[in-house]
């Protein structure tokens, strides 16, 4: 194990070899292209298949009939090309075939910008498509845990036979960092995939499909689907703590490379005697909700800000995991502005300076 | 069933054992025959996998007794392309209808025919979308009467019928194209040959193979089984040719 | 910051032709070091040929490029040479009509931070008719860190691909293998011996070596006899 420097994009590219997806159809689209770039070369020394289809509509599609035959698969884009892809996504989702998509975010909506943003956190984990279906969605902050979530993501697809969402902005695909890839990657024990296409040799036939035309046979599906996520909801929440102690007066939410800015932004103030810790969601659906229930109502806490690069997303999510127990605060800068460490540092002093306020006036 | 008994004909072994929702006159039935019977002659209904599209066919894997997919609507190609890409030892057919293959399907056909994907690509012309009840398709005839040009096809409104065969034929990659008929037995007999050629060729990976099929929908047509066939071949044939647009290996074959 | 004055204990680099062509793999360090080697050039009081431009001819890359330094080095006196407004953030192919006439009218000094890779580099075709040989110097920035620059049969591999869609030959490397925060002199040492072979089995000179102060404080530079650009990163992430 040694460490290569590399752009997000090409890590997790790296990573879904390593994992074994030994086939890769795309469509470019900054800021993602490089995953393209590097795959074009890397997919004929091992070889395996690359392909670039005529739209990210036939490339869902593409992935779609490829996840068919039981082997691993994935495609990147970015976000309008992830719009694209919806329709594909919802039939995987209906028909249960694992798969990974990542989406390396810009500013939205419409053709936006190619500038970093994490506007499409409600397309990622509230659906996206149409349907009674939801992905499970990681989302990393540094290029290692790009790669180390990348093969994770493989896992949990073929764990729950769903398809695997990872999302990161347009920072987390075109930074360059020191990366290390596992030498040998053990699964855990997977069910196996007696559901895949291989043709109807001494076994009958068997379809791969979405389509209940019966409405009690789309219920149970749908009420099939459900459970596996509620099963994500007890299993896979994934979170980082970051100097969360019982001296915080305020804890922050935030995710993907804007935690880490928070990260820069808590340490300043932390020499200035004012005490933050960060609760960073890794899995985004399934949320982890309770876990930050209770760090909200803990005594120190003040106020919980979340912080996003979009105009206001999770912060409904944080809501609804806080039920009202504290002051929910948001700030957020979006179209590819990123937020420098000294806007959330002033954001930081603002709500410090108002509570010692509101409290002199009590 | 004694040693001197010769059976003349049965249900092939692609086929399920089912009856299928089609209407009576309609012509998907023959034409899923002529594939099955097509997978049985070259024996590789064990490794074949159709895809299914968004129309009246469906739920064309109810009646295959091989492996399918069902595609979203007019996406049959691209997900095709996905699974024979990974699994090349694999047969694999589309089976489409106009409104999925020519309407929202078209660029989805056309870079798999492009791109030279090995796949056997099976298109029901019926000049009409079936399913969901007889609107216009990119193939309706000028004049022709459904619940979306009550009035008839207006070509000032929406250009001519696509002659898709003729079209795909202007691109150099796609192996072999042809259109045939089954509105008469004579015309069964030769979209069979034709039907087996394209999965003959894929068996050979020799590239990409389209069979456009002139099929009948009575229903939509608001005709009698008899009634239909006549009006195809009055009306479908002078529009829509048969033949053989394009064979790179008809010189091989002989 | 700028370099503090202290004791050289290495020879400084400098620039021979009025242009000279930073290329090399994405993430080799070629704005870093192209803003550096400007910087350090117009500090440089024995550096006569003025003034110093800096062109972002990085078409490919929306991320990370030289024209986010373009303020700081134009209060060098250091002319920067961008594309403007909206288009400044684009990822658009935009050749600017005075990219040209800077490279055609050479005045002083030129250096041309170009895109990564191959891709990067093929913008140079379209330009190929604007240089001759006598004006121009194109250096490979190696960074032995990188996948496709870890070794020499890579290196050659990618000197032949942005060789061909360039249209230009290289005269010269610029060994600046670097792991971001985790360099430490081990790593610059082997840098240098790949960039060293890669000279030697190119005939190529080896322009200099870069790497961060700190880094080149705990190397024994009596010893080896290349000059050195300390590099003062200009091109952070955020939360740096």
């Amino acid at each position: 194990m040694t460490k290569v420097l590399m752009k997000g994009n090409e890590a997790i590219a790296e990573a879904a070899i390593k994992a074994g997806a030994n086939n890769y159809f795309c469509y470019p689209i900054t800021p993602q292209t490089e995953v393209a770039e590097y795959l074009a070369k890397r997919m004929p020394e091992v070889g395996g298949v690359f392909l670039q289809g005529e739209s990210e509509l036939a490339v869902a599609n593409m992935i779609f009939g490829a996840a068919a035959t039981g082997k691993r698969v994935f495609t990147t884009s970015s976000s309008p090309g992830i719009s694209l892809m919806q329709e594909a996504i919802s039939y995987m989702a209906g028909a249960e075939l694992p798969c990974v998509i990542v989406n390396i975010m810009r500013g939205g909506p419409g053709l936006g910008g190619i500038l970093p943003a994490q506007s499409d956190y409600f397309q990622s984990v509230k659906g996206g498509g149409h349907g009674d279906y939801r992905l499970l969605v990681l989302a990393p902050s540094s290029v290692q845990e790009a790669v180390d979530l990348m093969i994770l993501s493989f896992d949990l697809a073929d764990k729950y036979r769903n398809p695997v969402m990872m999302i990161g902005d347009g920072m987390i695909g075109q930074m360059m960092e020191p990366v290390e890839f596992p030498d040998k990657i053990e699964s855990p024990d997977l069910p196996p995939k007696d559901w895949a296409i291989t043709g109807a040799k001494g076994r009958k036939p068997q379809v791969v499909r979405s389509l209940f035309l019966d409405p009690y046979k789309l219920e149970n599906s749908s009420w099939h689907l459900h459970e596996k996520y509620e099963l994500m909801k007890k299993n896979e929440v994934r979170f980082e703590k970051y100097k969360v102690t019982d001296k915080n007066e305020i804890i922050i939410i935030s995710y993907g490379t804007m935690a880490r800015i928070c990260q820069t932004a808590i340490d300043a103030v932390e020499a200035e005697g004012i005490s933050v810790g960060l609760f960073r969601p890794i899995s985004l659906f399934p949320f982890p909700q309770d876990e930050i229930y209770a760090e909200a109502i803990k005594k120190n806490i003040k106020e919980v800000l979340v912080i996003e690069m979009s105009t206001g997303q999770m912060v409904e999510d944080v809501e609804r995991a806080v039920v009202g127990k504290k002051k929910v605060s948001f700030f957020g800068r979006t179209g590819g502005v990123v937020p420098s460490p000294e806007e959330v540092i002033t954001q930081i002093k603002d709500m410090i300076r108002k509570k010692s306020k509101s409290k002199k006036k009590a | 069933m004694n040693n001197n008994s010769k059976t003349l004909f049965a249900r092939p072994e692609a086929m399920t054992d089912v009856v299928s929702h089609y209407c009576p006159g309609c012509t998907h039935g023959i034409i899923h025959r002529l594939a099955a019977e097509a997978i049985d002659s070259l024996g590789i209904r064990e490794k074949t996998v159709g895809v299914a599209p968004v129309g009246c066919s469906v739920l064309a894997y109810n009646y295959f007794n091989c492996d399918f997919l069902e595609a979203p609507h007019g996406r049959a190609p691209a997900i095709a392309t996905g699974f024979k890409r990974l699994r090349p030892d694999m047969m694999v057919f589309t089976y489409q209808g106009d409104g999925d293959l020519i309407s929202i399907g078209m660029s989805e056909i056309m870079h798999a025919a492009n791109r030279g994907e090995k796949l056997t690509a099976i298109f029901v012309n019926n000049a009409i979308y079936g399913m969901t009840g007889g609107q216009m398709a990119p193939t309706t005839l000028q004049g022709q009467i459904t619940s979306t040009c009550p009035a008839g096809r207006d070509l000032n409104e929406t250009g001519h019928p696509i002659r898709m065969t003729e079209l795909l034929s202007g691109l150099v990659t796609p192996m072999y194209l042809e259109r045939v008929s089954v509105h008469s037995p004579q015309h069964i007999i030769q979209a069979k040959k034709a039907i087996r050629k394209a999965f003959q060729y894929q068996m050979d990976n020799k590239g990409f193979s389209l069979i456009e099929v002139l099929s009948t929908c009575p229903t939509n047509w608001g005709q009698t089984p008899n009634e239909s066939t006549d009006w195809l071949e009055g009306n479908m044939l002078p529009y829509y040719p048969l033949g053989c647009f394009k064979d790179s290996f008809a010189e091989e074959d002989k | 910051m700028l370099t503090k004055k202290h004791p050289q204990k290495w020879n400084s680099p400098t620039v021979k032709k009025p242009i000279n062509l930073i290329v090399g793999g994405y993430g080799s360090g070629k704005s870093e070091v192209s803003v550096n080697l400007a910087r350090h050039l117009v500090l440089d009081e024995t550096f006569e040929a003025r003034p110093i431009s800096i062109l972002d001819l990085d078409i490919v890359n929306p991320y990370f490029r030289s024209r986010e330094a373009s303020a700081e080095l134009e209060k060098l006196g250091i002319l920067p040479i961008n594309p403007e407004g909206a288009q400044f953030y684009a990822d658009l192919p935009i050749i600017l009509p005075q990219i040209r006439g800077a490279i055609q009218s050479a005045q002083g000094t030129l250096i041309c931070d170009v895109g990564g890779d191959d891709v990067g580099a093929r913008v140079l075709s379209s330009l190929a008719t604007s240089f001759d040989e006598a004006t121009y110097d194109m250096y490979l920035v190696l960074n032995a860190n990188r996948p496709f620059t870890s070794d020499l049969a890579g290196c050659l591999k990618t000197i032949s691909e942005i060789e061909f869609s360039s249209r230009l030959k290289f005269t010269g490397i610029i060994s600046n293998t670097h792991l971001m925060d985790d360099t430490n002199e081990d790593v610059v040492m082997q840098g240098i011996s790949l960039s060293e072979a890669v000279c030697k089995k190119t005939g190529v000179e080896l322009l200099f070596v870069s790497a961060e102060q700190t880094i080149l404080d705990k190397i024994n530079f009596e010893t080896i006899d290349i000059p050195v650009l300390p590099l003062n990163r200009s091109l952070l992430k955020p939360w740096e």
